[in-house]
């Protein structure tokens, strides 16, 4: 395992190992089906009231 | 002394025992509202009635006392129990004292409560909105599981304290630190649900009184009504935060992230509970726009968690060399009922979250208010995201508590017991929210409204809810055959309690967050800030009270 490690050694590699785009992403997905969702329910509301 | 180490890693079996006495009742009580869920979704699909005079509404009122009220709260007091006794290296003799009575109490009252709900006198659903009006000892019975639970949770607070003695400028550990918080916010809470038992619906169900103030004994209720939700889902969060990172082999976040969103749900939950009564008349609309505001400021730590978790399972899944985008979600432990059940719990997060943000939209909330969209809200809410964290925590705890292992067989009839529970519930759930967004109304028994067209509609929806909860069902009795395994029949052996550790073990928790005379005093002058006012208007201004009602069919 740490012999695999030490032979890619990049730059890239340490970077990509803390990095949390992958969680950056999610939230913002998460952020935008709540949206999605309170807007739809929203144009009932209007259409409605 | 070795004995000392394994003390502390393992629940000292006079905890485990009662622990596991509150799950006993925890889980019958699954069983049976099961059962009554069942029969409520084949009730409303309008093919198959009732036998022998048994009504709806009484069903209905067993199925949420039972599972909102007795699942709930025995399944949350004995895991934090535990939890406590874990991490703190056991409660005293006196701490333990104290816990068996409030459970005796408790499983008292909520035998008194049941009683007269069997015999028809206490058809008020779980909520016992005045002017419905029950029998006595079905108050009585609610006062002493309001009053066991408190001397319950101060088992928690006891052992909590002692620790704290013991070990000054330190902060606790994480789990039971989380679990005070839930307790102190229940103890809160139930003050508001404990008022109007003891000084409006027991005195007027005794006959001393004879009206009843509604508008007051709702807001009441929903002073704590509100924070009764988040009662239920702290320990789950309790789970995700603190507990899946060591299952899946990774760390918490941050630890301080952890106890601050705790706090957050502490000050946020309780001045909320107008948002319950957004079209109710006799609340200045002033009042009902702040706790609005209120309410939406518990997005914050709602959204801190999925920030948090979304960044433990990436970190994991980079630790063990995923790339990309989202490779990190491949490499999770899916084949780990431990992890997987409660995950898909997480999941069902998302879409009952932004219900819940459509709900607290005062104007929105007329186009979803007592419709069973609700219903299909907290069955994502309560009976997805926190029974499934409940089932998954379970899967190891009982066994830890009983001395024996779960098997392979187990772990994969958990799995498949959360699959089966998700797609009943992807259809119950789901057809409860369009039918609601159409009109049709919770709390109902089948009807065609007098031939409406409109409630002709609903139809198709309400048997789409009985196919999702026939498929509940069966879920409910993998579940049982799960725990009755766990308890009983699986093999000897040790079983972990997981207790994840934080990634910076560096960065100490900050010693302000257990500081319980601010957070008490700020939770305090919240309340104060958005109740006072407003209660007083509402007593001022108070129309005539009114006489009881009994609206159901006695034997
Ligand atoms: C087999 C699984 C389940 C089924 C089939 C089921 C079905 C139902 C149905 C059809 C209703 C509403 C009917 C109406 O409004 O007229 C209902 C209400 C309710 N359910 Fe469930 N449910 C299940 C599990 C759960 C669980 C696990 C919980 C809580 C943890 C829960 C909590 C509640 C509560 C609090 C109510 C509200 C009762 C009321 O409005 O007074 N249910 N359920
Ligand atoms: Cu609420």
């Amino acid at each position: 395992m740490a012999k695999a490690e030490l032979k890619t050694n990049q730059k890239t590699e340490i970077e990509n190992s803390s990095s949390l785009k992958g969680t950056l992403a999610s939230v913002f997905l998460l952020g935008a089906f709540i949206v999605v969702t309170w807007v739809s329910v929203y144009y009932l509301f209007v259409e409605r009231f | 002394m070795a004995n000392s180490t394994t003390a502390k890693v393992k629940v000292d079996p006079r905890d485990a025992k009662l622990s596991m006495a509150h799950f006993f009742v925890a889980f019958s009580a699954l069983a049976l509202g099961g059962l009554m869920g069942l029969l409520q979704t084949l009730v409303r699909s309008g093919k198959w009635e009732l036998p022998w005079g048994i009504d709806y509404y009484q069903i209905l009122t067993v199925h949420g006392v039972l599972m909102g009220l007795v699942l709930t709260t025995f399944f949350i007091m004995g895991f934090q129990y535990a939890a406590v006794s874990r991490t703190t290296g056991g409660h005293s003799n006196a701490a333990r004292r104290t816990g068996w009575i409030g459970f005796w109490i408790m499983l008292v009252g909520t035998l008194m409560a049941a009683t007269m709900v069997l015999l028809k006198e206490a058809s008020v659903l779980y909520t016992f909105y005045a002017p419905l009006k029950a029998h006595w000892i079905f108050y009585l019975g609610l006062t002493f599981v309001i009053v066991g639970s408190w001397i319950d949770g101060a088992a928690q607070i006891m052992t909590y304290a002692k620790w704290r003695k013991n070990n000054p400028g330190q902060p606790s550990p994480l789990l039971s630190f989380m679990a005070v918080i839930n307790t102190v916010m229940w103890i809160i809470a139930t003050l508001g649900v404990a008022a109007t038992v003891l000084f409006q619906l027991l005195p007027w169900s005794l006959g001393l009184v004879d009206t009843v103030d509604v508008l007051v004994s709702r807001t009441l209720f929903w002073y704590f009504g509100h924070p009764l939700v988040y009662f239920w889902l702290l320990p789950a969060y309790m789970c995700w935060y603190a507990i899946i990172p060591k299952i899946i082999g990774g760390k918490i976040f941050s630890d301080s992230l952890a106890r601050l969103s705790f706090i957050l749900f502490l000050l946020f939950s309780i001045p909320v509970g107008f948002h319950h009564q957004l079209t109710e008349p006799g609340i200045d609309p002033a009042w009902k726009f702040l706790q609005v505001i209120l309410t939406f400021m518990v997005i914050i730590p709602s959204l801190m968690t999925a920030f948090s978790l979304f960044a433990t399972f990436e970190r994991y899944g980079r630790s063990k060399g995923a790339t990309g985008l989202f490779g990190w979600f491949k490499v999770l432990p899916w084949g780990d009922a431990r992890f997987t059940v409660p995950f898909i719990g997480m999941a069902s997060f998302i879409p009952a979250g932004a219900g819940g943000i459509i709900n607290a939209s005062n104007q929105m909330d007329q186009v979803v208010h007592n419709t069973i969209w609700v219903t299909g809200h907290f069955h994502l809410t309560a009976a997805t995201s926190v029974v499934l964290t409940f089932f998954g925590i379970s899967y190891w705890l009982v066994p830890h508590l009983t001395g024996r292992k779960l098997t392979k067989a187990m772990n994969k009839l958990g799995i498949i017991q959360a699959w089966v529970w998700f797609i009943g519930m992807a259809f119950m759930s789901g057809a409860m929210h369009f039918q609601g967004l159409l009109g049709g109304p919770r709390r109902s028994a089948f009807s065609t409204y007098g031939g409406s067209k409109q409630a002709a509609e609903w139809i198709p929806y309400q048997i789409a809810q009985a196919v999702g909860g026939t498929i509940l069902f069966i879920g409910i009795i993998l579940v049982i055959i799960i725990f009755i395994n766990l308890a009983f029949f699986a093999p000897k052996g040790e079983e972990e309690f997981p207790v994840a550790v934080a990634e910076n073990l560096e960065e100490k928790a900050p010693m302000v967050f257990e500081n319980w005379k601010l957070w008490l005093g700020i939770a305090a002058a919240l309340i104060l800030f958005a109740y006072t006012i407003p209660f007083i208007d509402i007593i001022q201004n108070a129309p005539p009270g009114s006489k009881g009602f009994q609206t159901w069919s006695k034997w």
